[in-house]
C-alpha cells in the first residue's frame, strides 16, 4: 500500500510515520532526514500534507506549526546556470 | 496512433500551429507548434513520463504548470527539463531519464556573468493580479518588468472557458480566456516589458531580484516588487495517489482548455468547490464523461448554479464521501469511494468501486508564497485564505518595504478580486514612485470599494474574515 | 440549510414562480439562482430592467410584469440559471441555455431533461438563438412538464 506524500523526493506516508516514531517530530528535522519538501517543487505539494500528518500525530493544529523556512533559490536552478556560475 | 486532441469544442477554438515532429526515445512523435513537450506526448497517449527515484513508481503528467516534477525529462541532452512548460520544437530529442539523470555532456550556452539592470518595478507572475498591477504602473509611466515561468501569460485565466461572475463593471460574463487576452493586450499597449519563460530565483536585499532567463542569470535592481505568484493546488493522501491518471484540477484545465487535449474518457472528480464543479462542467463540454463528483463535507462547496449545471447533465454529486484508493498498477483504472460519518470516519459497508481512467483532485488551493516568504515578509497562517499568507497593509505591501503581494498568493479568492488587488498594488506603486494625485487616490477608493463588494454575501464571509486577520491598520506602518 | 446544498437540485419551493395570471399573458423569465453570490450580468442583460439588485451579492429580484420574455438574459447568465417559459400555447415552450456540442437545429427532435439529467420527454426545437458561444434553445414541452424540463440532450 503506497500513500505518496512527497512526489518529488518519493517519500511515502509510511516512511514519514516511521521517522516521526524515531523522534523527527518537526518539519525542519524531517526535511533533513528524509529530504521531504526539498525536491523540484520545493515542498509546494507535500509540505501542507506533512504539516497535516504532524498535526494529526501530535494533535497540533496546522496554524500552531512552525513555518518551514525558505531560502533562495526558491526555484530549482538548471544545470546550465549552475555550471555557468561555477565557471566564474 | 492515439490522439487525445479535441477537434471540436462548443466554446473554444484551438489554433494549433503547424505540424512538427520530434523524437521521443527513438520514435517520431507528431506535435503542433505551440504545444509543450508534455502536452504533445500526452496527446499521443504517453501515460508514464518518469519513474519515482526510490520506489520506482510510474509518474504521469501532473501539474502542467511547471510546479511539480512529474514530467522532467532529458531534452536535447539536458536533464531535468520540465517538459510541461517547455515548448516542443522540430527535431527535438526527448527521452525519459531513470532515477539519476546523466550529467549533460554539453553545457548549454549560458553567460557566466549576470546581466544587471535597474528598473522601476518587477512583477512576478503573469496572472490577472500581476498583469493588472503591471498595467496600472506602466500606464502611469513606470518602467515595469513582468516575469512569468510559462510561455502563455495570463495565469490560470487562460484555462477558464466559463464566463466570469462578478459585476458587469468588472468583466463578468466575459470568459477567462478572453479576459487574459485583453489583459495581455493592454499590458503590451501600456509598455510592460514581458519576460515569459523566465524563472525567478530569489530576492536579495534592497528590492533586488535574480532571474534565470533564456540568456542566463539576470539581476534586476528595482524600486518595488510585486509577488503575484498565484496558488498551488492541495494534494490528497490516499492509497495509490500518485498513479498516472491522477491530476490536479489545474493540470486538467491546462491540458484541456489551453492545449485542447482531453485527460481521459471517464473522470472521477474529488471536491465540489467552484473549481471542482467548473472543471467538471468543462470536462463535459470537452466530451468527457464525469462519472461522479464526491465531496467529504455534508454539503457541496461551490455555487448552487454550478452544481445545478452538472446535475442537469446527469452527473451525481455525492456529499459525505471520500476516496479510499485508486485502482490500477500502471495507471488509474478505477477508484474505491466510501461514505464518511460525522466524525470523518468511514461508514462500514458503504465502499463502492467506480470505473474511471482519470481522478481529478480539486480539494482547494493554498497560496504560493515561497518567494515572498524568502524575501523576508512576515507570514501568518490564515485558514480562511488557504494557508500561510503575508501580513500586509491595506495597500497590499508586506512587512518588507517596497515588496507587495496581490492575488491568490496573498490569499485564495476569486479571480476578480485578484485583478482588483493587482490594480490596487499598481496604484500604490505609482504613488510610491511619482507621488500621489487625485486621480490615483480616487482610483484606489473605487478599487477598495469594488473588493469590498465582492466579499459580501455568505461566500465572501471566509475571505472577509481572513483578510482582517492579516491586514495591518494603515496607521501602524 | 436546505436540501439543494446536498443534492444540487432545486425544488419548486426554492424558486420564485410567476403568478398563474402572469403565465397566461405570455412568455416570462424563471431564474433558478437562489444564493447570495457575487454576480450580476443578468441585471445588465435585461433591456426592460426587469431584473434588479442593490448589491452584487443580492439574489436577482424579478419584476415579472415588466419582463417581456425576450430571453436575452438566458444566454448572458454565466450560471446558466435563467429560463423563459411560455404557457400560452399548447404545447408550452421553454427556452434553456445550452453550451455543448452538437448544437441542435430548429425542427430537430431532442430529449428534454429534468434537473437531474433524466429524460422527461421528446421535444421539438422551435428556436435556436445565440449570444457568443452560449445558445438559448427553445423547446416544445407538454404543459405538465413545464416545471420539470430544464435541459436537453441531442438525440443524433
Ligand atoms: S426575458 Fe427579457 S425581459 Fe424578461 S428578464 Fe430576461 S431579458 Fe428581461
Ligand atoms: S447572472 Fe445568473 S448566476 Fe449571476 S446572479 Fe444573475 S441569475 Fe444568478
Ligand atoms: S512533493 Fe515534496 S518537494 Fe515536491
Amino acid at each position: 500500500m503506497t500513500v505518496m506524500i512527497c512526489r518529488c523526493e518519493d517519500i511515502t506516508e509510511e516512511e514519514i510515520l516511521e521517522a516521526i516514531s524515531q523522534g523527527y517530530t518537526e518539519i525542519e528535522p524531517l526535511k533533513r532526514r528524509l529530504r521531504i519538501g526539498m525536491g523540484q517543487c520545493q515542498g509546494k505539494t507535500c509540505i501542507p500534507l506533512v504539516e497535516r500528518i504532524l498535526a494529526r500525530e501530535r494533535c497540533k493544529k496546522p496554524e500552531d506549526m512552525d513555518e518551514p523556512t525558505a531560502r533562495p533559490p526558491s526555484r530549482q536552478v538548471s544545470f546550465g546556470l549552475l555550471a555557468g556560475d561555477r565557471d566564474e | 496512433m492515439e490522439d487525445k486532441r479535441i477537434r471540436e469544442h462548443p466554446v473554444l477554438e484551438f489554433e494549433r500551429g503547424h505540424e512538427i515532429h520530434f523524437d521521443f526515445e527513438g520514435e517520431e512523435v507528431k506535435a503542433y507548434k505551440g504545444e509543450t513537450i508534455a502536452a504533445a506526448l500526452y496527446a499521443n497517449g504517453l501515460v508514464k513520463f518518469t519513474e519515482s527515484k526510490h520506489h520506482h513508481r510510474p509518474r504521469g503528467f501532473f501539474c502542467a504548470i511547471g510546479k511539480c516534477s512529474s514530467c522532467i525529462m532529458t531534452v536535447n541532452g539536458i536533464p531535468h527539463v520540465r517538459t510541461c512548460v517547455t515548448p516542443v520544437e522540430e527535431g527535438m530529442k526527448v527521452k525519459r531519464h531513470g532515477a539519476l539523470p546523466e550529467f549533460p555532456k554539453e553545457v548549454p550556452p549560458s553567460s557566466p556573468e549576470a546581466k544587471e539592470s535597474k528598473v522601476d518595478i518587477a512583477v512576478v507572475g503573469g496572472g490577472p493580479a500581476g498583469l493588472s498591477a503591471a498595467i496600472i504602473a506602466a500606464q502611469h509611466g513606470a518602467d515595469v518588468h513582468l516575469f512569468d515561468e510559462g510561455d502563455h501569460q495570463g495565469g490560470q485565466l487562460v484555462k477558464q472557458t466559463h464566463q466570469f461572475f462578478g459585476s458587469h463593471l468588472e468583466e463578468a460574463g466575459t470568459r477567462g480566456i478572453d479576459l487574459a487576452e485583453d489583459l495581455l493586450r493592454e499590458a503590451k499597449k501600456a509598455g510592460v516589458n514581458l519576460h515569459p519563460g523566465t524563472t525567478v530565483l530569489g530576492y536579495y536585499p534592497e528590492k533586488t531580484l535574480a532571474v534565470e532567463s533564456k540568456n542566463g542569470l539576470e539581476i534586476y535592481h528595482t524600486k518595488g516588487i510585486v509577488y503575484a505568484t498565484g496558488a498551488v493546488e492541495n494534494y490528497l493522501a490516499f492509497e495509490n495517489n500518485d498513479l498516472p491518471g491522477i491530476y490536479g484540477a489545474g493540470g486538467v484545465q491546462t491540458l484541456m482548455n489551453e492545449y485542447g487535449i482531453i485527460p481521459g474518457e471517464k473522470v472521477l472528480m474529488i471536491g465540489s468547490g467552484n473549481v471542482g464543479l467548473i472543471v467538471g462542467y468543462q470536462l463535459l463540454q470537452a466530451g468527457v464523461d464525469v462519472v461522479e463528483v464526491i465531496e467529504a463535507m455534508p454539503n457541496f462547496g461551490g455555487y448552487q448554479v454550478h452544481a445545478s449545471k452538472l446535475r442537469r447533465a446527469g452527473v451525481p454529486i455525492s456529499t459525505a464521501h471520500t476516496i479510499k484508493k485508486a485502482l490500477g498498477t500502471d495507471r488509474v483504472e478505477g477508484a474505491v469511494v466510501h461514505v464518511l460519518d460525522e466524525d470523518w470516519q468511514p461508514v462500514p459497508g458503504t465502499e463502492r468501486e467506480l470505473e474511471c481512467d482519470v481522478i481529478c483532485i480539486a480539494v482547494g488551493l493554498h497560496p504560493d508564497n515561497q518567494f515572498v516568504r524568502q524575501a523576508g515578509a512576515e507570514m501568518k497562517y490564515v485558514r480562511e485564505l488557504g494557508g500561510f499568507v503575508p501580513i500586509r497593509t491595506e495597500d497590499m505591501e508586506t512587512t518588507v518595504e517596497g515588496v507587495f503581494v496581490a492575488g491568490d498568493s496573498a490569499g485564495i479568492e476569486e479571480a476578480t478580486v485578484a485583478a482588483l488587488e493587482g490594480k490596487l498594488v499598481g496604484c500604490a506603486l505609482v504613488e510610491r514612485l511619482f507621488g500621489t494625485s487625485d486621480e490615483i487616490s480616487d482610483m484606489k477608493e473605487d478599487i477598495k470599494a469594488g473588493i469590498e463588494q465582492m466579499r459580501k454575501g455568505p461566500y465572501g464571509e471566509y475571505p472577509r474574515r481572513g483578510v482582517k486577520l492579516c491586514t495591518l491598520d494603515e496607521e501602524v506602518c | 440549510m436546505t436540501d439543494y446544498k446536498e443534492t444540487g437540485i432545486l425544488s419548486l419551493d426554492d424558486i420564485k414562480k410567476p403568478s398563474e395570471d402572469r403565465l397566461k399573458k405570455g412568455p416570462v423569465v424563471v431564474i433558478e439562482c437562489v444564493e447570495n453570490i457575487p454576480c450580476d450580468p443578468c441585471v445588465a442583460a435585461c433591456p426592460k430592467d426587469a431584473i434588479s439588485m442593490d448589491e452584487i451579492t443580492d439574489i436577482p429580484s424579478i419584476d415579472f410584469d415588466g419582463c417581456i420574455g425576450c430571453a436575452l438574459c438566458v444566454t448572458e447568465c454565466p450560471g446558466l440559471a435563467i429560463f423563459v417559459v411560455d404557457c400560452t400555447s399548447d404545447p408550452c415552450t421553454i427556452t434553456v441555455p445550452y453550451e455543448y456540442l452538437p448544437v441542435p437545429e430548429k425542427g430537430e427532435k431532442v430529449f428534454a431533461l429534468d434537473r437531474e439529467g433524466k429524460r422527461v420527454q421528446v421535444s421539438k426545437v422551435v428556436r435556436v438563438r445565440s449570444s457568443g458561444k452560449t445558445y438559448g434553445i427553445t423547446l416544445e414541452v407538454d404543459r405538465e412538464n413545464i416545471w420539470k424540463v430544464r435541459g436537453l440532450e441531442v438525440k443524433r
